[in-house]
């Protein structure tokens, strides 16, 4: 099996033998979709990778080695030996991802979005003043002030911003802090204890079962040592180590020992050959820092709608700025004219909300176990269309468990759930009485001490994967199996080895009568079956003729072919008279006998999936997701694994399924009868970009098996490519750079490796694939409440912006300043519009496509028209209305108003008429115009409540949504109307701010509007009810 | 160079056939118990060295491909720039004018005018909305009297002549500086010509209120206010208001307030005084009428609509010995009951100040 792997990883590898491949290597992956200006980056990437190949060290002999590192083997370096080359060669420890300076997150939060806008408005600002102030040096300084506020509003939504994005950054800090790893190392002939990080090449260095390898070692002798490579390789099973050169490649030859990886048993002696970032792992961590991040599906949708309201801003701006121009206004007042549009038009407040709401979600995924890393990945899930999952550790517990077992001619099913607690399968038959014994002494693993509390499955185990699983397997069903032991006394052994294929061990008996001895014996099932002359059918031995012998083939072939690793069972109780009690028994020379045994039974063995995907994957399937498995497990497991959890459904089959089950070549099927489909990495390697791209639309249901991370990360590319958003799960260092490729990396919480974490957006912390589930429908949640919130906010834009178009054209009196625009940006609407964020779903989400990358988009133009147009209109008569009202009864009519600005504004003018005669200083006229602002403000204020109640829902009716569901919209309510009071009553006095008190009676003023803007959009609903598909449907739908 | 010996190899045929063999080494692997490995190491190392020659073939291949794609990459940058741009035109303006389904900016000209139908209705109603709701509010206030006047109170001050601004500041020997003075107040005082005001309003007794009661729409009775009352600074003996002999005449009038009346029967009066410096400044001020007051008589006001011909009373300050070439800040105020004088933020109300009253007599 560790053949693919050879292939795989000598391919992957030594493709960068020489420049000219290296370079050829690059423009493939510039082909695949790198962008390149990582290229630099990729360089020295390709260069550390040939440097790798140059290891030759386990191809040495340790004569040589030793003379290579000047070390020796007994002595080790001497301490001075290991300072310089520690210092040569930097600490042993992988050079963190480059961090982006807190500094320069901080200014990105003050130039992004709006904030450029605002700048630009703010700047406008100063020069007014400065243009006021060479004409007139006494000028007032307004303009000053306003450019301040808006320099101010940026800077503390900036600041906001930032604070946010740090705190949920900080949860990250935790995981990044690993608790100092110590190394056994012999230096000056001693063995000390010293942190891993000083270790240096050429250091001799002590590995016990249970360690993490320190760093690239060359073994130089070995005890029974077993390493998991899972996160390297992806290999659930255990590998073996020894200190012979066993293969060219370093990565197959069973002499080297990975930094990072674990030692499972055994002891070994080693020779560090790499260090740091030079080892192995840290060239695939570097693999990953040099894929360039990509932009979160949201953060392109909120770019999208910056670019929007930008363009609009600008636009409209610019028009305004040559129409007032022509219409022969001073320079100075088209820019002031400029600045209130600008102001007028950006959302202030908006980032700030989105930024909320998204921690808002963070914070409630968190509760689900969902850690999202970055902010903008929480709705990333939400549209992701296709989900590339690791095998091992994230779909299946990444334990080998007892799956089936075979006796009395029948196969039976284990449970194989996270708690293995019911095994229902029909223990009554002897031959069962006799397996279980078997399975209970012949084995040599043994449960870690002090763990009595501890449930079985979660007891730590000292022993191989498979001996694990059978001394757990055995312990739930028969209890006490340490006790069983010791009252089957064991008085010889033969180990497992890998000539003889068979674990053998001889028992007294438990039972005081019985003098025989038992001997037990487990190993590959046909090699036990050659010794076996009977066989145990229901408790009772028959002889093994060759109706059996077929139906162990049968039941071999099956839990073969269902990927899982079958062992066989055999026992002979040994004549007393031959073997008295005395009988010394001797494993050399074996005197007893090793055939005629008598065959029990078969028991097969799998990492199981988590109980939780299969349903999982289903939810998926119906989101529209489509779910691929990556794994670098072999192609038959892969399946076995994919078929189990859904990922390939129970009625689809690959070309190959078809081949077989109709009887001819693979080549005559056709291909478009297959919905699923297995690609070895050794495949993936031979396609064409095409070929790729024709494999992921054309099948549904894909296993990738065999692939190597390059691999994993062209298959993400190739996802990717087809405009799909991309979600990666995994554990595994090897899994790293796929997951910083995708769109959103998911890394599991308590398996996953660090650099795995590193890399992701988001942690699993319960390892659960379901969580996945959980954060899909958060994330489309959210996307669903994003539109809502926007619309809600670019509502109000038009009503504040209308009033400036209004004053430049007409010359009414200014109807609302851009103080008091900033009020309600930044003030009343603030808590409403993160109050959508609390929204319920209208509909299922789960059962809906998620949504298409360039199509679906957060703001569409129906959303802007219908925000603009319809309800942004509504409000902005509404709001003229009170301010009209207001200005009538104090004496100005609307006809007075008109082109009165000229007039109006100049302080020198301290009689003005107005409709009745009564004649106004400069000072009263002002108040009054504070007024109206406070009027404009209140009468959108009170329609704002209408547009918060309106945007509960798309499509359904508020009625059906309940209105009194959301109850934080009923804060956000509250909130703008008491916002409102103490602005009007409050700070009514304080001149700067240019609101005033205002009588009660104008509160309600525009409150017909606020319940026309509500029947409005009631109606509007109804329609698109009424009529789904329709032209209102397609135009009135947002 | 070995590629030119070897044919190009077919382009590798889909996973399946390879799939197969992998997969039955997969089972056979499977079907052994635990630890193969060692076992596997021989027959492994009988593998590599086809694999070697496999990857070669390969990576030729691989290199072959990738010519090719390095080709296509040049052509397609044969004008990167340009055709980049190009293309960018190209949708816009297939966005703005698609001759093919003939479609601007993505609606048909049916799509168009429904679209337009639609929005016609629904500004139509919406401004049908603003016109009732305008309707609604002029039905509720009143013509003749505004709604509220607590705005417009107290009274403010406001002075003529007004030449866009407060300071007065003139030569007499030039009587271009202040030829400007003299035409609006001659202009102001155009109003308050004796005769016009005998023929349209009448002669009311001083001291006392001119209360008309009846109905709001009748039309209200004004009080004489003659330009004659106003003596030398009438323009009528001294047409130049003083103006040419340095010492102006400046008028200071009440604005008019709906209903507003100087309260419990005293007439308002005007002081003024130096603001800030020498109280000796101005030495004499000549106010006409001599009460420098604005009688009873003149309120209270009844709007415009009905009161159409009234003429607001006025006070007329004579700085007849100002001092000259110096800037003297004036400021005038109102005393009465019901006036505020000392509002901060406006320096109209209930009195007025100059910035600095500043002749220039050069002679």
């Amino acid at each position: 099996m560790a053949k693919k792997t050879l292939e795989i990883y000598s391919v992957e590898l030594s493709g960068m033998k020489d420049i000219e491949q290296t370079d050829k290597g690059n423009g493939k992956e510039k082909y695949r979709g790198l962008k390149n200006c990582f290229e630099p980056k990729k360089n020295h990437r390709k260069e550390e990778l040939t440097k790798e190949l140059d290891l030759d060290d386990h191809k040495l002999s340790i004569k040589e080695l030793e003379k290579k590192y000047g070390t020796n083997i007994i002595t080790g370096l001497s301490s001075a030996q290991a300072a310089e080359l520690l210092a040569r060669n930097g600490p042993n420890a992988l050079t963190p991802p480059k961090e982006t300076p807190e500094i320069i997150k901080f200014f990105k939060q003050m130039v992004g979005g709006f904030s450029i806008l605002l700048w630009i408005g703010a700047i406008l600002c100063w020069i007014a003043y400065g243009i006021q102030y060479s004409m007139n040096t006494s000028s007032s300084l307004d303009n000053v002030y306003l450019g301040c506020v808006l320099a101010l509003v940026i800077i503390l939504t900036g600041i906001f911003a930032y604070y946010q994005e740090a705190k949920s950054t900080n949860i990250m800090a935790t995981f990044n802090k690993m608790i100092p790893q110590q190394a056994l190392v012999i230096r000056d002939s001693e063995k000390k204890t010293i942190p891993a990080e000083q270790l240096v090449v050429g250091d001799i260095v002590e590995i016990r079962g249970g360690d993490q390898i320190p760093a690239d070692i060359r073994l130089l002798s070995v005890q029974g040592c077993k390493v998991d490579n899972s996160s390297l390789t992806g290999e659930s099973e255990p590998q073996p180590r020894s200190s012979e050169f066993t293969h060219d490649s370093p990565l197959e030859t069973k002499n080297i020992g990975f930094y990072s990886t674990t030692c499972l048993e055994g002891t070994a002696t080693g020779m560090v050959i790499n260090t740091g970032d030079r080892t192995i792992i840290g060239q695939i961590a570097s693999l990953a820092s040099g894929v360039g991040n990509e932009k979160t599906p949201i953060a392109i949708e909120i770019q999208h709608f910056v670019h929007i309201v930008a363009g609009v801003a600008v636009s409209i701006g610019i028009l305004f700025f040559i129409t007032a121009v022509s219409l022969k206004y001073q320079v100075l007042d088209s820019i002031i004219f400029l600045i209130g549009i600008i102001v007028a038009n950006v959302p202030e407040g908006l980032l700030a909300t989105v930024t909320v709401t998204l921690s808002l979600t963070a914070k409630r995924m968190a509760k689900k176990n969902c850690l999202v890393k970055n902010l903008e990945a929480v709705e990333t899930l939400g549209s992701t269309s296709i989900i590339c999952s690791d095998k091992t550790g994230t779909l299946t517990q990444n334990r080998m468990t007892v799956a089936h077992l075979w006796f009395d001619n029948q196969i039976f099913i284990a449970d194989t759930s996270e708690d293995n607690s019911n095994q229902v399968f029909d223990q009554s038959s002897g031959t069962w009485a006799s397996l279980s014994k078997i399975i209970t002494l012949c084995n040599r693993a043994e449960f870690r001490p002090g763990q009595e509390n501890v449930p079985i499955m979660k007891r730590v185990v000292a022993g191989d994967a498979s001996e694990t699983a059978l001394l757990k397997f055995s312990e739930v069903i028969l209890g006490d199996v340490m006790e069983i032991r010791k009252r089957n006394h064991k008085v010889a052994e033969i180990p497992f080895n890998s000539t003889n294929k068979f674990q053998l061990s001889i028992h007294k008996t438990d039972d005081p009568n019985d003098k025989r001895f038992l001997m037990v014996m487990k190993g590959a099932p046909e090699r036990i079956l050659e010794k076996c002359s009977t066989i145990m059918v229901n408790g009772q031995e028959q002889p093994l003729d060759k109706n059996t012998a077929e139906a162990f083939h049968t039941a071999y072939m099956e839990l073969g072919g269902q990927g899982e690793r079958v062992l066989g069972f055999c026992h002979l109780y040994l004549p007393a008279d031959e073997f008295p009690e005395t009988y010394t028994f001797d494993v050399d020379t074996m005197n007893f006998p090793t055939s005629n045994f008598c065959f029990v039974g078969l028991l097969s063995m799998i990492d199981p999936p988590r109980s939780t995907v299969p349903d999982a994957v289903t939810k998926c399937r119906s989101a529209g997701i489509k779910v691929i498995m990556v794994t670098g497990d072999h192609p038959i497991t892969a399946k076995a694994i994919a078929k189990s959890v859904g990922i390939i459904s129970a009625n689809s089959e690959t070309v190959e399924d078809i081949a077989k089950r109709l009887h001819i070549a693979v080549e005559q099927v056709n291909k478009r009868d297959a919905k699923a489909a297995v690609v070895t990495g050794m495949e993936l390697k031979d396609m064409s970009p095409e070929q790729l791209d024709e494999l992921l639309t054309n099948y549904p249901e894909i296993v990738f098996a065999r692939t190597s991370p390059q691999q994993k990360l062209i298959i993400v590319e190739g996802c990717q490519m087809q405009n799909a958003v991309v979600a990666v799960t995994g554990d595994g260092v090897n899994d790293s750079p796929a997951l910083k490729k995708a769109d959103i990396g998911i890394a599991m919480g308590i398996t996953g490796s660090d650099a795995a974490k590193n890399a992701a957006d988001m942690i699993l912390l319960d390892d659960n694939f379901a969580s996945i589930v959980t954060g899909v429908e958060e994330g489309r949640l959210i996307f669903d409440n994003l539109k809502k919130t926007i619309a809600y906010t670019l509502t109000k834009n038009i009503a504040e912006l209308c009033p400036f178009l209004i004053y430049i054209t007409v010359g009414l009196p200014l109807p609302i300043g851009t103080i008091t625009i900033l009020f309600i940006d930044l003030g009343t609407d603030i808590i409403p519009s993160i109050a959508l964020a609390y929204e319920k779903a209208e509909s299922d989400i789960m059962n809906r496509k998620p949504r298409h990358k360039k199509k679906d988009r957060l703001v569409n133009e129906q959303l802007a028209m219908y925000s603009y147009l319809h309800i942004g209109l509504m409000q902005a008569v509404g709001a003229f209305v009170v301010y009209f009202t207001v200005y009538a009864q104090e004496g100005f009519k609307p006809s007075a108003l008109i082109n009165i600005r000229v007039e109006w504004e100049n302080s020198n003018v301290n009689d003005l008429e107005d409709s009745y005669g009564q004649q106004w200083t400069w000072y009263q006229r002002k108040y009054l115009e504070w007024m109206g602002y406070t009027a404009f403000f209140v009468g959108i204020m009170v329609q704002q409540i209408a547009d918060l109640i309106i945007r509960k829902t798309r499509r359904n009716s508020i009625f059906q949504q309940g209105l009194f569901r959301n109850k934080v919209i009923w804060v956000g309510i509250a909130s703008q109307i008491i916002i409102a009071l103490i602005l009007s009553y409050g700070l009514g006095s304080v001149t700067a701010l240019s609101f005033t008190m205002l009588r009660p009676q104008y509160w309600f003023v525009a409150v017909p509007f606020a319940i026309l803007i509500w029947v409005y959009d009631e109606v509007r609903k109804l329609f698109i009810r009424l009529y789904p598909g329709s032209w209102w449907d397609k135009n009135m739908y947002y | 160079m070995r590629r030119q010996l070897r044919s190009r190899r077919a382009p590798a045929s889909p996973y399946a056939y390879r799939y197969r063999l992998d997969d039955q080494d997969e089972v056979n692997q499977n079907y052994l118990a635990d630890e193969e490995e060692e076992a596997e190491e021989e027959a492994r190392v009988m593998v590599v060295p086809n694999l070697e020659e496999e990857e070669e073939e390969e990576e030729e291949e691989e290199e072959e491909e990738i010519e090719e794609k390095e080709k296509e990459e040049e052509k397609g940058q044969g004008q990167p720039a340009g055709n980049a741009w190009w293309q960018r035109w190209q949708i816009v303006s297939e966005y703005l004018w698609d001759p093919e389904k003939r479609m601007s900016l993505a609606r048909t000209g049916q799509s168009w005018s429904l679209i337009l139908v639609i929005y016609f209705f629904f500004y139509a109603s919406l401004a049908a909305v603003i016109t009732l709701c305008m309707y609604t509010l002029f039905l509720t206030i009143s013509p003749y009297m505004p709604t509220f006047t607590e705005r417009v109170k107290p009274p403010g001050v406001m002075i003529r002549p007004f030449a866009h601004s407060l300071n007065f500041n003139f030569n007499v020997s030039e009587p271009d500086t202040w030829q400007h003075y003299v035409i609006s107040l001659n202009g102001f005082l155009q109003g308050y010509n004796d005769s016009l005001q005998e023929e349209m309003n009448v002669d009311c007794p001083p001291g006392q209120y001119f209360i008309q009661d009846g109905d709001e729409d009748e039309d209200k009775k004004a009080c004489q206010f003659k330009r004659s009352f106003l003596k030398n600074c009438s323009g009528l003996e001294d047409p130049t208001f003083g103006y040419s002999t340095g010492q102006p005449c400046i008028l200071l009038k009440m604005n008019r307030i709906v209903g507003f009346r100087p309260e419990l029967g005293d007439p308002v009066k005007v002081s003024c005084k130096v603001q800030r410096g020498d109280e000796n400044d101005i030495r004499s001020i000549n106010y006409y009428p001599e009460s420098a007051s604005f009688d009873l008589r003149y309120y209270p006001y009844y709007g415009k609509l009905t009161h159409v011909n009234y003429t607001s009373p006025l006070v007329a300050m004579h700085f007849t010995d100002v001092v000259k070439n110096q800037a003297v800040p004036v400021q005038c105020q109102l005393k009465g009951k019901g006036i505020i004088n000392d509002v901060i933020n406006d320096r109209f109300v209930g009195n007025w100040q100059s910035g600095s009253e500043d002749k220039q007599a050069k002679k």
